[in-house]
């Protein structure tokens, strides 16, 4: 059977974002440290919101964290989810404090609930992109 | 703020186009109706307009530029302005800031578009439906998880809400529920047919926890409204209505960010409009609070002091929404039920309950202060009105 092209949109990165999506393809979860005052930040930009600094390094994270808040897609807004809902998105909140948008993957939306711990995963969804995803952490249970 | 704006400008007309389902006729048309409409009601005429303030839909380029060439009026001052749903209310602060500034006397601002049959032409609900990636949607971060529109950026605050307070959807239908009751009684709403909790709670879900009766309509239509000078408003055809306060906070710095979801800018808002009125919440009789989605009108009702934060579930599922309720709110159906033009449609509503215009069945019995609210861009900008009976 020949396989079917991936139908979901891709992400476009900016060359803010590129190294972020290049660590993707490595399995590895990177962010934004400011080198003046050593805060973190998500997502990309060119200054540190806290002190304004242009200077920057990437900095690899646990990749654990929980759900801040969480919505369940019923509808369909784009055809590459089609067979997909219902179909949960959330906002993680890392360990290390800043937030970012993904999917709980391997499990129900009926079992997610705010501030379940959750650790990253990684899908090659093309031979070019990986995409960040999480799952509830095995021991966690539900709260 | 400053309390020596506190009464100094007023309302003195409203407009508003026919609102709901408009085909064959474009945002700018609307509009161009209802500042005819508002300009009219305060006994003008274009002559004596030499300020604009509008927000176009925001693929516009310079939209008081084309309202300028409709309505045949070259300003002193004008501007367009992009907080979303935020801008209605903050164009109507504008106003008043720009003609204590010397910049012009009497200013029309106003708000059109023509979502329903835009949308309905393109045969689909929204662009991104169809895949496309519409200017200013997000390119990274969202589409490749399926995060689409503006449900569910406010269905996130929602479900914090929900599980810090313990909010239940209930509360959130008893919302829908009387809206939809006050719409039924408005001739000019979109939607006037009762519906029950039960109703709600059959809608089909959207974005959970949204389902379809969560959230506000796609319309055709737009709203006016003109500001002059309080003294100068004696002379004119309505009994007027002051600015006694206003406000803004806009947490530009993202829905996701610190507490923003779930304490909205109104709270910082409605302390400056508050200040600056000299009242509080308690001297507030009516209000129109900006509902494009169930959720940011409890949520907004808490950051204004009508009851703790945490408590708008209780709260709106009290009654207190009704027009003999502790807070009669959205007296016209709101975006909800009577058309969503983006909140301009209860500036203008405020206006009506204050100066009486309705039949006795519609009307909050004695309203001499009314209290207004903006929201927009994606949970993050916020604005506020307190208007008076003049």
């Amino acid at each position: 059977m020949a396989e079917v092209a991936y139908q979901k949109p891709l992400p476009m990165p900016s060359e803010l974002s590129a190294p972020f999506w290049e660590a993707c393809r490595r399995h590895e979860l990177v962010i934004q440290r400011c080198q003046n005052c050593r805060a973190l930040r998500f997502p990309p930009a060119i200054l540190c919101p806290e002190c304004l600094s242009a200077v920057v390094e990437w900095t690899r994270v646990s990749g654990g964290g929980k759900i801040f808040s969480f919505v369940v897609f019923h509808r369909v807004y784009h055809p590459g989810f089609a067979t997909d809902v219902p179909y949960t998105v959330a906002l993680i909140e890392l360990e290390e404090g800043p937030r970012l948008v993904s999917n709980i993957v391997d499990c129900p939306p009926s079992e997610v609930a705010c501030d379940l711990p959750v650790e990253v995963v990684f899908e090659d969804v093309t031979p070019e992109v990986t995409l960040p995803q999480f799952r509830l952490r095995p021991a966690s249970g539900k709260v | 703020m400053s309390a020596t704006l506190r009464d100094k400008y007023a309302i003195v007309g409203v407009g508003q186009s026919p609102i709901g389902e408009v085909p064959d006729m474009d945002s700018l048309s609307l509009l161009a109706l209802a500042m005819k409409a508002a300009i009219e009601d305060a006994g003008l005429t274009n002559k004596h307009i030499d300020g604009m303030i509008t927000r176009g839909p925001d693929d516009v380029y310079t939209h008081h530029q084309h309202m300028g060439q409709i309505l045949g009026i070259n300003p002193r001052f004008s501007a367009s302005l992009a907080s979303g749903g935020a801008s209605q209310c903050a164009a109507v602060a504008m106003a008043a800031m720009a003609i204590e500034a010397g910049m012009c006397e009497t200013v029309v601002t106003g708000y059109g578009r023509n979502t329903w049959s835009r949308t309905r032409k393109r045969g689909t609900r929204q662009g991104s439906e169809r895949g496309l990636r519409l200017p200013g949607e997000p390119q990274e971060f969202a589409p490749e998880f399926g995060l689409f529109g503006a449900t569910a950026m406010h269905a996130f605050g929602c479900r914090r809400h929900m599980h810090l307070y313990g909010t239940t959807k209930d509360q959130m239908g008893a919302v829908a529920v009387a809206f939809r009751r006050h719409a039924s009684k408005n001739p000019l709403a979109q939607m006037r047919e009762p519906i029950t909790l039960e109703d709600y709670h059959r809608a089909k879900p959207i974005v959970e926890p949204y389902n379809m009766l969560d959230c506000s309509l796609n319309s055709d239509g737009a709203g006016a409204v003109v500001v002059t000078r309080a003294e100068r408003a004696r002379d004119l055809r309505q009994r007027p209505v002051t600015i006694m306060g206003f406000g803004q906070k806009n947490n530009l710095r993202g829905w996701f960010h610190d507490d923003n979801m779930v304490t909205l800018g109104g709270l910082e808002s409605a302390a400056v409009a508050y200040r600056m009125a000299g009242i509080g919440p308690e001297d507030v009789d009516v209000a129109q609070i900006y509902d494009c989605f169930t959720y940011i009108v409890l949520a907004t009702l808490e950051d204004y002091g009508f009851c703790k934060k945490g408590e708008g579930g209780p709260f709106v599922a009290s009654g207190a929404l009704e027009l003999d309720g502790a807070l009669p709110t959205n007296t016209s159906g709101g975006q909800l039920s009577e058309g969503h033009i983006e909140g301009m449609l209860q500036i203008v509503e405020a206006v009506r309950q204050l100066r009486r215009d309705h039949p006795p069945d519609r009307l909050v019995k004695d309203a001499e202060i009314a209290i207004v609210s903006g929201h927009g861009g994606n949970t993050v900008c916020h604005s506020t009105l307190i208007l008076r009976r003049g």
